[in-house]
């Protein structure tokens, strides 16, 4: 009966240190470098524009939250305290795509200019359209250049 | 014929020279629900898209909820779950309001002013009212827009076990913050 007892004892204490140790490694889970990360798409950015534009739902369906490569030209790169954001847009309807950077990569943004092609890698969030500026835009998160 | 060239020219320099309505796809949004419990539910929105507009006082914020990053890739699928966010069916959040003490505000003046915000917030499709306090500094061309305030998970129909568990803040604090050149 003590035997059995004993049994069930180191059974529950096993359970009970698996249980920490998925919870240990679920807290601890990071991201990967981005330039790391193995691509799900590589799109050039005008068609990846028009791909949004004719079809948002379906578009986003395909390519949110995935990694893609945007091969294109820079526009604009926006800068602020703690972002450099880099921007291709489509100037014949003002529809574009913004990069933001990990943090690790702010300083290839940085290093951009306007007119560079550049082939950057990154999390596609969503595509929207703003009624702000009264045109479609794609947010990318976490990207880097793509090497 | 040469007359009504010029006049429209100028009419569109003018305008260009006195635009009004300032633009930004690069503010940044964050918010902070942390607890004693836990410290990873905080998260950033760099690609936040705002606009002012120095003489009628309308601010307006739109940000896409997918954009906002964690550091821990679980968290970050939770907080776009279904019971969640729902970022699939909920893919923006907005912002739209007035300055109430416009008149204190000297955009033609280097400084920090002190300014009142009242608007409608739209997270996870429900709109609520807000009034938030926050500054605009004013340095030559560029115009800072900051603001610190709490909003009720509840009231934006947030809810969920790890808030009841003490493990998300009931009340985070978001922090905004937009740069217009």
């Amino acid at each position: 009966m003590k035997g059995r007892y004993k049994k069930w004892l180191i059974a529950l204490l096993v359970l009970l240190l698996a249980g920490a140790a998925v919870i240990w490694w679920l807290f601890n889970l990071k991201y990967e470098d981005t330039a790391t990360v193995k691509a799900d798409h590589t799109v050039n950015a005008m068609e990846f524009i028009k791909e949004f534009k004719q079809d948002m739902a379906a578009a986003n369906k395909k390519y949110s939250e995935k990694i893609i490569v945007v091969n294109g030209t820079v526009s604009a790169i926006e800068m602020a305290d703690t972002t450099a954001n880099i921007k291709m847009i489509d100037t014949t309807n003002g529809a574009y795509i913004i990069f933001a950077f990990q943090q690790q990569h702010l300083n290839e943004a940085k290093a951009m200019k306007e007119g560079d092609q550049v082939s950057i890698k990154g999390s596609c969030s969503n595509g929207a359209f703003s009624s702000i500026l009264e045109a479609e835009y794609i947010t990318f998160k976490r990207c880097a250049v793509n090497q | 014929m040469k007359k009504t060239i010029l006049s429209l020219t100028m009419v569109l320099a003018a305008g260009l020279l006195f635009a009004q309505k300032k633009t930004t796809t690069s503010a940044v949004v964050s918010f902070d629900a942390t607890t004693s419990l836990d410290a990873l539910p905080k998260a950033e929105n760099k690609t936040v898209i705002a606009s002012l507009d120095t003489k009628s006082g309308t601010i307006a914020f739109e940000a896409v909820i997918k954009s906002f990053t964690f550091s821990n890739p679980k968290i970050q699928e939770h907080f776009n779950s279904k019971g969640w966010m729902d970022s699939d069916q909920f893919a923006t959040a907005t912002f739209k309001g007035n300055i109430n003490n416009l008149k204190e505000v000297k955009f033609n003046k280097d400084g920090t002013y002190a300014v009142e915000v009242t608007g409608d917030l739209t997270i996870h499709g429900v709109t609520k009212a807000l009034d938030a306090k926050g500054t605009i500094t004013v340095s030559g061309k560029s115009v800072k827009v900051n603001s610190d305030f709490s909003i009720k998970l509840e009231d934006f129909k947030v809810s969920g076990g790890a808030i009841a568990a003490g493990k998300v803040a009931k009340e985070p604090k978001i922090t905004v913050a937009a740069e217009f050149q």
